[in-house]
């Protein structure tokens, strides 16, 4: 079987890159204990996937990624075990048991939610939003493997509001459409015509849909 | 720090190269409530968080502090350059990794000294930790400031900055340091009685409380305590039984990769070879070895805390461990299904056996590193590197059968007496590595291809070695034998490194330097250098204007062969070996006279009347004739 597991990067390792929190989580199911499961070939590690790599310089309340254990358990039990091998910036927040043939994190996300949180809120923030979304089309320009390529955002943003002094959003994050935080909040400011404040964003949750509705992505 | 602070720091983690060697929060790093303890300890490594994190010491150390109730210790890294500049415009000072301590409000700063071209960032790290640099500016409430290490063995060019040095090994010295310290500041004391306190504590040495006089020509007249606290020698510390002294079970993990990232067993300190230009073999003196039960039980707590994948065996010599072959063996048992890997750090080609090589290549095959250091027997012989050709032949064509294929080549250039045959040597040496490849037949060898690399530094002569008191080259001549040396190895499948003869000639004067010197390493810090063993940082220049500013010759430090009565600055610690020693040695060098290694005979070093030495009452070993052993005394 394997575990659907959800854990927090917290702010403090907010500049830990992809691989680097990887071999860390490599490290801590080493030392848990668990009853893993090896990659075959000559050098055989742990078999890990995430559902989607964090930017750096960014936390994630609630990330996800998918462990393939020997044998039966229950996601109590797991995350105990885990709980126990974890660094206080890192904790497991839950575990669920799903069969192999369970589709995997990484199909099943199709977009993340997100806060951005300003050091000084821009003023009419609410009202800038509400016009930025009355826009027919939102054209901006993505910056791929393969060069910058114009799109539309609007399609690919589920939600956009204020919160207080932050931005709530909940945007594309899929192998077919992805508009990144950072692009959206550069478009947003750009047709609000002030420069970006600074804003630290978080990502909050990973989403997928079920029957037709956005939903966490572990509950999937 | 405080909040502004911190919110500054995290505006700068923005801006910086690798940010996430500032940010702390790894797995068995130590986080204790301030408030709890009545002591605490800034440990500070004057270099990056990628070499400092890779190092032994720092570990044992932060382990040992911290199993005080009453003691914490925090981590603290130099900065790189741009973090460092921006620390300073942006009014953020240096702070520990662990709870953002700003540096001064530690009671204990300590650094560990490692090497001496990194001075300059102890400088910059009192600077941005806002400590003032000269102890006899530093005030009731600033921290006391101590360092130990291999360098601490000299420490007068450190002597304006650093308040208490400790002189051998760290483990014996460090609780009673602290206990000093914590009661002197409960009760009261003023900074420099706790000081005299501190000075009388076997191993520590207060430079406060010292006075030099010198002659005209430059060298030292006398050198002498001022206070009756202060002992007119100070004595190193030996851990007696390393199986019984403290030992980390479990180690911070980094999450960015960091130079030596693995867990480490010290299985042996000290060395018994004699090589002369070694330091570390002179001052880690005598040879203690870690019980393989106790080493067993530290792999499995280490394994199990770390997860790391990987373990090293550290020890300037691990092949002498006595128990090696028994000891890898059983490592690789019991962490076979663990994937768990064992690697040899740098072996000793004339002693590892092949079992072992072949067992250790089981689970992971590391670059072979080989040290003949010298290109002919004459001048191994002058410097006592017992390694034959025909022992290096011998073991990289094991290891050539055993399936590596790269081969690191160490040696030194412009030791003492070296000719140009010498150098022609290591060519050679180079060329017989690469025939020993092709020789085996080609089933038998790797199919990669062979790559022998040579790496020759320039010689930097170390006290409490019998070189001592050599001249290093002048520039000009080592860069004249770089030249050749390039020459000589222009061959196929082999590569040339080679170092900055600046850089050395620069180790060279601080390490053998007086207290002058630490009027050289701050002016060179004021003009700008710090992180000089960086290649693109290092500004030769301005050291030398430094040396200027203060009327100084690197001449007189670097290239100038001393006499047997000159007062060296390092001689008030007793570092075990003796000057009777070091001399006859020197002058057994001199001579093409080689010393047996003292595990079969001891050759009265001076340590012999310490109670610390277990070969001091060993028999010569008749069973193993070394041809060291028939030419010696
Ligand atoms: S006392 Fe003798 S046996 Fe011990 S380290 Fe010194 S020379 Fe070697």
């Amino acid at each position: 079987m394997k575990m659907i597991v959800v854990f927090e990067k917290a702010p403090r390792l907010r500049h830990i890159g992809h691989l680097d929190l990887m071999r860390a989580m490599q490290r801590a199911l080493r030392r848990s204990g668990l009853p893993l499961r090896y990659s075959q070939g000559f050098n055989p590690h742990i078999l890990l996937n995430f559902a989607a790599p964090l930017s750096v310089g960014m936390p994630g309340k609630r990330e996800i990624m998918e462990v393939p254990i020997e044998g039966e358990m229950s996601g109590e039990a797991f995350m105990e075990q885990l709980s126990k091998a974890l660094p206080p910036d890192l904790p497991c927040l839950s575990a669920r048991p799903v069969e192999d043939a369970h589709p995997a994190p990484m199909a099943l996300l199709t977009a993340a939610l997100y806060e951005a949180r300003f050091d000084t809120a821009p003023p009419d923030l609410e009202k800038t939003v509400r016009d930025y979304l009355l826009q027919p089309e939102i054209p901006a320009i993505r910056k791929t493997k393969s060069g910058e390529k114009p799109c539309d955002l609007k399609p690919m943003i589920h939600l956009l509001r204020c919160e207080g002094d932050a931005l709530i959003m909940a945007l594309a994050l899929s192998e077919k459409a992805t508009c990144k935080p950072d692009l959206l909040l550069s478009s947003l400011f750009d047709f609000a015509k002030c420069e970006r404040p600074r804003a630290l964003v978080t990502r909050l949750q990973l989403l997928g849909e079920k029957d037709g509705v956005l939903s966490p992505l572990e509950s999937l | 720090m405080n909040e502004t602070e911190i919110a500054k720091l995290e505006r700068l983690l923005e801006k910086v190269q690798r940010p996430a060697r500032y940010t702390g929060g790894e797995m068995n790093a130590v986080r204790k409530d301030w408030k709890q303890v009545k002591c605490t300890f800034g440990f500070c490594f004057a270099d990056t968080y990628e070499i400092g994190m890779s190092h032994l010491g720092m570990k044992i150390l932060y382990y040992l502090i911290n199993q005080r109730q009453d003691a914490l210790c925090e981590r603290v890294f130099m900065p790189d350059a741009d973090m460092a500049d921006l620390m300073r415009l942006e009014g953020v000072p240096l702070f520990s990794l662990e709870s953002r301590a700003a540096l001064n409000h530690f009671d204990i700063v300590g650094f560990t000294l490692q090497y001496e071209m990194s001075y300059t960032n102890i400088l910059e790290m009192l600077d941005l930790g806002r400590i003032p640099l000269f102890g006899k500016d530093r005030g009731e409430s600033d921290p006391i400031v101590v360092a130990g290490g291999p360098c601490a063995f000299n420490p007068e060019p450190l002597a304006p900055f650093i308040d208490a040095f400790m002189i051998g090994d760290g483990e014996d010295v460090m609780h009673e340091l602290i206990d000093v310290i914590r009661d002197g500041r409960a009760q009261g004391l003023p900074r420099l009685d706790i000081l005299r306190n501190l000075a009388r504590l076997e191993g520590v040495y207060v430079p406060a409380l010292y006075t030099v006089e010198y002659n005209k020509d430059g060298t030292l007249r006398s050198f002498s305590p001022n206070d009756p606290a202060a002992p007119a020698v100070v004595r190193k510390r030996v851990v007696k039984d390393l199986s019984a002294a403290v030992y980390p079970e479990s180690i911070p993990v980094p999450y960015t990769e960091i130079v030596h990232d693995r867990m480490v067993l010290e299985i042996m300190r000290g060395c018994t070879r004699g090589c002369r230009f070694c330091q570390a073999g002179m001052l880690y003196r005598p040879v203690r070895e870690r019980s393989m039960q106790r080493l067993l039980y530290l792999a499995d707590q280490l394994q199990q805390s770390t997860g790391y994948e990987e373990m090293s065996l550290s020890s300037l010599s691990a092949g002498d461990y006595t128990c090696l072959p028994q000891l890898i063996t059983a490592l690789m048992a019991r962490y076979m299904d663990k994937r768990v890997g064992v690697s040899l750090p740098s072996m000793r080609i004339d002693n590892i056996v092949k079992d072992s090589l072949i067992a250790s290549q089981q689970v992971k095959k590391s670059g072979l590193t080989i040290a003949p250091e010298a290109g002919t027997q004459r001048l191994r012989d002058v410097i006592n590197k017992g390694v034959t050709e025909e022992d290096l032949k011998r073991s990289v064509t094991d290891a050539f059968e055993c399936g590596w294929s790269s081969v690191k080549l160490y040696f030194m250039m412009g030791l003492p007496t070296e000719t140009d045959e010498d150098l022609a040597g290591i060519g050679h040496l180079a060329k017989t590595v690469v025939d020993c490849y092709y020789a085996l037949p080609k089933e038998k060898r790797s199919k990669n291809g062979v790559k022998v690399t040579v790496s020759a530094s320039v010689f930097v002569p170390k006290p409490f070695t019998p070189f001592q008191w050599a001249a290093q080259d002048p520039i000009p001549l080592v860069h004249e034998k770089q030249e050749k040396l390039r020459q000589y190895l222009k061959l196929k499948n082999v590569h040339f490194n080679w170092h900055e003869s600046e850089l050395s000639m620069l180790e060279a004067c601080v390490s053998r330097g007086d207290r002058r010197i630490g009027e050289v390493i701050y002016r060179a810090w004021k003009r700008g250098c710090r992180l000089d063993s960086w290649y693109e940082h290092f500004q030769f220049d301005q050291w030398m204007a430094a040396f200027q500013d203060c009327h100084l010759d690197p001449a007189f430090y670097a290239h100038r062969e001393r006499p047997y009565d000159e007062l060296l600055p390092w001689q008030f610690v007793d570092a075990g070996v003796s000057m009777a020693y070091l001399r006859r040695e020197n002058e057994k060098a001199l001579r093409t006279e080689t010393t047996r290694d003292c595990r079969h005979g001891c050759n009265g070093c001076g340590l012999q009347g310490w109670g610390v030495c277990s070969f001091v009452e060993n028999p010569p070993l008749k069973d193993q004739p070394e041809r060291s052993a028939l030419l010696a005394d």
